[in-house]
């Protein structure tokens, strides 16, 4: 991009010459970026939108269907259910996958010797292929042999089914969610914390405040650019939540893991109805586009940029 | 950039245009074929397969493209939209094929058919599956259908007969929930450390439910397929009777999907967890290369013995520039000749009546897969299969079945009837809208 000072100058001397040269370069490097942006992220949503007015098997000629595609997503008591899942999931693996990552952090960030070793164990989850870890999981998982119920067994407690049970199979896909993503949140916390200059902790220790309130009151404030960012990564990516679901559960016992983009692909590719799938689509687009608007609204309230 | 490099690249894009213009010259046509990896082993019999057609037809090039098994119909659909669809592919029976059909996207193949293959030469199911309407667009390899594996060494220690592998000696439902009853061990902490039965829940439509319904005189559907009718009472009593196993007879474990347990169905019967199983008839080859001793029965009946098979069809594409060639690679797909390998190693079942004759036979039945007796298996797969309903509705119903149904077997306290009620109710409306 031009950089602001440039783009000023650019103003005044109204493009020629050199400048005008470098504006034209600028955009050349730009464009194999601008033209997959515009081909496989811009075209493809906005044809979804259109699709999504539409009856189409992929097969043979769509037909109009004007908003029907959208009043039969509300009567559909699957979509509500997936929807439902879909929140569930949200609301489990975000708080909890950011306030572990922040604990993680701040712990990894103390132990500055040893950092880079366990700053690489803990984004090795995050590089593993799903598939993997799916398999390992479901061993882990396994209610009648694996692994979890067999610790769970020491403590005493009678370990739950997991994913063969309506009820547990959704906190299951929550953990390896959370386990899988840690990773890659405590990498961008601590650079986050290793932003946050000294010489606060330092008057702060001479004032005598104390270890938890210098996290609380240091800390936490000038982190809060990085926690908003990986907020609203977080919530994004898990509105958009399939490869689990895919792999471990394909929305299984009775769709209690069944989230929106799981039911969404059924729709498209397994039930002929790609314009359903497609208003289906442009809803999750809508909700996360919301969700995440709301989110920048709330920021000015507890987001402190610089220093 | 200088002359000579020009010159190169010249000479390289002008030899590539050549060679294309020389083969296509030449007449050798590429025919592109997808197909999904079903085992290692599959895969590499289509590959001998395609080898042995190429060295048969010099002038017929295949390609063969394998994709996962779960993205495999996804992935013709874009294929097609996009212009670009194979020539050859597999199809699955339930219910791509016949969705396929109703689309118009698959080459009719009935004249060349009847001109070369007869109709009668295939077992019952098999032409049921692959005519619709009177015409052929799709022709199978082989058959698999829903049996009882066992582990005999189990069935040695506790004194029991093994599961009947002829139909006439099929259990009836009681002697097999007897049978697993006692094949279901505690220790002395009141822990179970073997279950006699397994799969029941793990695929409604092929092992367990569809067999056993039918089996006790029950239908799934009417005959145009336009209305469900699992909440009859034949069905209902059906379900409840396999809910019990678990919930009255204890003689079943949890862990109910198969695709989603670390442990396999195959291992848990390799280490005595389970005795006997309820799977398809191609565990048969996983099973064969574990090292213990196995049998397979028929399946329990309730009224009358039946199983239900399926399996996949090898369909060309109407959008193939090679509609000759693409015949006759599909015609090859379907031979004796390119089954036989994967009969042999107990993946497929034969579907051509030559190969259930006792000269027949002797071609298939392979002592160190086939376990003894097995011609009482050969038997049942010949005259006692249905084809699978799966295979004349759309897939969002048959997810409706399965989905419906696991509340069965996840939650003990899970009345059958008010769900068999509700899966009817929306799996109608659904029946409705096509």
């Amino acid at each position: 991009m031009v950089t602001r000072p440039l783009r000023r100058k650019l103003k005044k001397r109204k493009v020629k010459g050199i400048a005008y040269n470098e504006v034209l370069w600028g955009y050349l490097f730009l464009l194999p970026n601008i033209v997959g942006v515009f081909s496989f992220i811009f075209f493809p949503l906005v044809i979804a939108l259109g699709l999504s007015f539409f009856k189409w098997d992929i097969l043979t000629p769509s037909v109009f269907f004007g908003l029907k595609n959208y009043i039969k997503i509300f009567q559909d008591i699957t979509f509500l259910k997936v929807f439902r899942n879909t929140i569930y999931y949200v609301a489990g693996t975000v708080p909890l996958g950011i306030f572990i990552a922040l604990i993680f952090a701040v712990a990894l960030n103390r132990a500055s010797r040893l950092i880079k070793l366990y700053r690489a164990i803990y984004f090795l989850p995050v590089v593993c292929s799903m598939i993997a870890v799916a398999i390992v999981w479901q061993w882990i998982y396994n209610p009648e042999f694996g692994f979890l119920n067999f610790v769970l067994s020491f403590i005493g407690i009678k370990g739950p089914k997991w994913l063969s049970s309506t009820q547990w199979a959704m906190p299951a896909l929550i953990i390896v969610s959370i386990w899988k993503g840690l990773g890659f949140n405590i990498v961008i916390f601590l650079a986050g914390l290793q932003g946050i200059p000294d010489v606060y902790y330092e008057a702060a220790r001479i004032d005598g405040a104390s270890a938890w309130n210098q996290f609380w009151r240091i800390t936490l404030p000038l982190l809060s650019s990085t926690t908003f960012f990986i907020t609203v990564i977080s919530v994004i990516s898990s509105f958009q939540i399939f490869d689990q679901v895919f792999i471990m559960t394909d929305g299984g016992p009775a769709r209690s893991t069944s989230v929106i983009v799981h039911y969404l692909y059924q729709n498209a590719f397994l039930y002929f109805k790609m314009g359903y799938a497609s208003a289906m689509g442009c809803i999750l687009f809508a909700a996360i586009l919301s969700v995440t608007l709301i989110q920048v609204w709330r920021a000015k309230t507890w987001v402190h940029y610089g220093i | 950039m200088k002359r000579p490099k020009r010159g190169i690249m010249f000479t390289v894009v002008l030899m590539i245009v050549l060679v294309c213009f020389v083969s296509t010259a030449i007449g050798k046509v590429t025919l592109n074929f997808q197909g999904w990896e079903a085992s290692p082993l599959e895969t590499e019999s289509v590959r001998k397969g395609i080898a042995l057609f190429e060295s048969r037809n010099p002038d017929i090039k295949v390609e063969y493209i394998p994709t996962p098994w779960s993205e495999h119909h996804s992935k013709l659909l874009i294929l097609y939209a996009g212009n670009a669809a194979p020539d050859v592919a597999f199809v699955a029976a339930e219910p791509f094929y016949r969705e396929f059909v109703k689309r118009g996207v698959l080459l009719d193949i009935t004249e060349q058919f009847y001109e070369e293959l007869k109709l009668e030469d295939f077992i019952p199911i098999d032409r049921k599956k692959m005519v619709v309407n009177g015409k052929i667009y799709g022709i199978s390899s082989c058959v698999v259908a829903g049996v009882l594996f066992s582990n005999t060494n189990l069935y040695d220690e506790a004194g029991l007969d093994y599961p009947p592998r002829n139909v006439n000696e099929a259990w009836k439902w009681d002697e097999f929930i007897s049978a697993a009853e006692k094949l279901t061990l505690t220790d002395t902490s009141g822990k179970v450390t073997q279950y006699g039965s397994y799969g029941l829940e793990a695929w409604f439509g092929l092992h367990s439910g569809h067999p056993l319904i039918m089996s006790n005189g029950g239908r799934l559907f009417n005959d145009d397929y336009t209305k469900c009718l699992m909440d009859q009472p034949a069905a209902v009593e059906v379900v409840q009777k396999m809910a019990d196993v678990k919930r009255i007879h204890k003689a079943s474990p949890d862990a109910f999907i198969l695709q989603n347990i670390g442990m396999n169905a195959a291992q848990m019967l390799e280490t005595g967890r389970i005795a006997t199983l309820f799977d398809g008839s191609w565990s048969l080859q996983l099973l064969a290369t574990l090292d213990f001793p196995i049998q397979v029965g028929v399946l329990p009946m309730f009224k009358r013995p039946v199983s239900v098979g399926t399996a996949h069809v090898h369909s060309a594409f109407k959008t193939t520039k090679y509609p000759e060639e693409a015949w006759k690679f599909v015609k090859f797909l379907s031979s004796e000749e390119y089954q036989i390998d994967l009969i042999r190693a107990g993946l497929w079942m034969p579907n051509r009546l030559s190969l259930y004759t006792p000269q027949g036979m002797e071609r298939w039945l392979n002592p160190e897969v086939y376990p003894e007796g097995y011609e009482g298996i050969a038997e049942y797969f010949r005259d006692y299969l249905e084809l699978i309903p799966y295979c004349f509705i759309p897939q969002e119903v048959q997810d409706i079945i399965e989905e419906e149904t696991q509340l069965i077997w996840t939650d003990e306290k899970q009345a059958v009837e008010p769900v068999m009620k509700r899966l009817v109710e929306r799996v109608n409306a659904v029946l409705a809208e096509q």
